[in-house]
């Protein structure tokens, strides 16, 4: 067969599954809707918590940890003991807060103020704020130091911010992972809604089946226009899961704008990139097009004469 | 063209319905099947186009042995037949043109190409002007003829056709054997299955008889026997 006429083959099988489709649109669109809906999910949801570790990752460098002295002792110098902080190897930088400091601080926190007040005595012990110098930046030199820090004398207690973090991270990258399972489990609901599709449209033109193989059609000339339509319902399924991406994330921005203020982060959510939406589509064609080649393979073999 | 070797067909739901049939057609010959009603001509047929596989036996056809023809070869062998069917089986949402093209399509025909022949088969069975309609605007008898141009579009060896005139009134029949006589001059073996022994007295072509699913050798008639 001729390249040009390959070609025009293609073409031509590309027009009629546009056709088909045009021909029942509500079928089409509720086709496309859940495979854009199918698809958007775990993208929406994986492209959130991959923004959000990001954000993680920012603060994972910088561990802090804070050492809440004792309150009988907040009267006392705690020069030296600063001084023994300073001197221990690992340590970057060293802050004291005192006790008037921290109340100061916590009354701006807004709805502290008053309540504060009440109190004629500031229940606040003083805090020390250490940050691991570049030695200790790896997991386990920053736990040793915050192990000498804690039981230093005058220390009540010792908190480090990274054990949050750290979990954070765990939690989120167990999210990606669940997006992942959640991604196979999906793209398998897709070619089921796909083949179920192709199922019915290859029994509504059974006839036509049937006379092109009695015309000497080979399978592969048959499946051509089912393939084409599952590829074309796959790809514009991805197309509008992007759009379905956009939307969303222009609905929750407000919000998550506010929550990324109170955490002092960057932007919690990003659009979806063109790329995204490419990958979107391509995703979206290949499963259409491979929900249908199974749902065509099954079927055509019920369709005489063979 | 066609050759049986003692073939047998069994239908799971009805026993024979082709019992030890042997003949043999040479090069392009235009011959009837014959045979009442449920005697097993649409069985035979069937057979020669690889609609039906044989029971037991062997089929030769267009020096294709069907024994040995895997599935992925049939849609080729079926491009060197024109099969014309009772009920036409054109597809009723594509237009004369596109339903007569379709076997040239099939077979990855040029554009310039199929536009040339279609309107040169149309043009045999007299419908070039209806090239644009759609085949449910037509008659019985220009559906009939829709059907034949599709089955001549590709030039076949052998033309099969299965009671073509059996829903027309005497006149359009003999237009269209006549139109079956004509193909046949210009070399296509022709095989039609007919209970219309009208046209077989009026053309006088080499007849096979079926009765009960056997082949029926006739030494009375001659001219008529093959
Ligand atoms: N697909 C089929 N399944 C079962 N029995 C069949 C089938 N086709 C034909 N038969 C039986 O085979 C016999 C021959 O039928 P057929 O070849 O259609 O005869 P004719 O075309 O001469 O009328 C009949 O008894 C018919 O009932
Ligand atoms: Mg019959």
């Amino acid at each position: 067969m001729a390249a040009s006429v390959w070609l025009h083959n293609h073409a031509t099988n590309l027009a009629r599954a546009a056709r088909s489709m045009a021909a029942s649109p509500l079928g089409s669109l509720m086709t496309i809707s859940v495979i854009a809906i199918t698809l958007a999910l775990p993208a929406g949801l994986y492209g959130a918590l991959e923004n959000a570790q990001k954000q993680v990752a920012g603060w994972e460098g910088k561990p802090q940890i804070s050492l809440y002295l004792t309150t009988d002792g907040a009267a006392q110098d705690a020069n030296p003991l600063l001084q023994q902080i300073r001197a221990l190897p690992g340590v970057a930088e060293v802050t004291y807060i005192s006790p008037e400091q921290g109340l100061k601080d916590f009354q701006a926190v807004s709805g502290f103020r008053e309540a504060l007040n009440v109190l004629d005595e500031n229940p606040l012990p003083a805090v020390i704020k250490v940050r691991p110098g570049v030695t200790a930046e790896n997991p386990q030199a920053s736990r040793q130091l915050f192990e000498q820090l804690q039981t230093l004398p005058g220390v009540e207690t010792a908190q480090m911010d990274l054990a949050w973090v750290q979990r954070l991270h765990s939690l989120l990258e167990l999210g990606k992972r669940i997006a992942w399972v959640l991604s196979g489990l999906l793209g398998m609901a897709i070619l089921l809604v796909i083949g179920n599709t192709i199922r019915l449209a290859i029994l509504n033109r059974r006839d036509e089946i049937e006379i092109i193989k009695l015309i000497g059609g080979s399978d592969a000339f048959i499946r051509r226009p089912f393939l084409y339509t599952g590829l074309l319902q796959g790809l514009l399924g991805g197309i509008l899961a992007w759009l379905l991406l956009i939307v969303a994330i222009a609905l929750l921005a407000g919000p998550a704008q506010k929550l990324a203020e109170l955490y002092g982060s960057g932007p919690l959510l990003g659009y979806p990139s063109i790329v995204t939406g490419v990958a979107l589509a391509l995703i979206g064609a290949v499963l259409g097009w491979l929900g249908s080649r199974l749902a065509v393979a099954r079927h055509l073999r019920d369709i005489k004469p063979r | 063209m066609i050759t049986f070797h003692n073939v047998f067909k069994r239908y799971e739901a009805s026993g024979d319905a082709l019992r030890n049939v042997s003949f043999h057609i040479e090069g392009s010959q235009f011959v009837f099947l014959i045979g009442h009603s449920g005697a097993g001509k649409s069985t035979l047929l069937k057979l020669v186009s690889a609609i039906e596989k044989p029971t037991r036996g062997q089929v030769i056809v267009n020096s294709h042995n069907l024994n040995k023809l895997g599935n992925r070869r049939i849609p080729e062998f079926r491009r060197g037949l024109g099969i014309i069917f009772q009920d036409h089986k054109l597809l009723h949402d594509r237009t004369v043109f596109d339903n007569v093209a379709l076997p040239l399509i099939v077979a990855g025909t040029p554009h310039q190409e199929i536009q040339k022949r279609v309107r040169a088969a149309l043009d045999k069975v007299s419908l070039a002007h209806k090239e644009k309609v759609y085949p449910i605007t037509l008659s019985g008898g220009e559906q009939q003829r829709v059907g034949i141009a599709r089955a001549v579009v590709n030039r076949p060896a052998l033309l099969l056709a299965d009671e073509p005139t059996g829903n027309l009134d005497p006149d359009l029949s003999d237009e269209i054997m006549d139109l079956f006589a004509e193909f046949n001059h210009h070399g296509m073996a022709v095989l039609i299955a007919t209970h219309d022994l009208r046209h077989i007295h009026r053309l006088e072509k080499p007849v096979l008889e079926l009765e009960k699913g056997e082949m029926v050798w006739d030494d009375d008639e001659d001219e008529d026997s093959y």
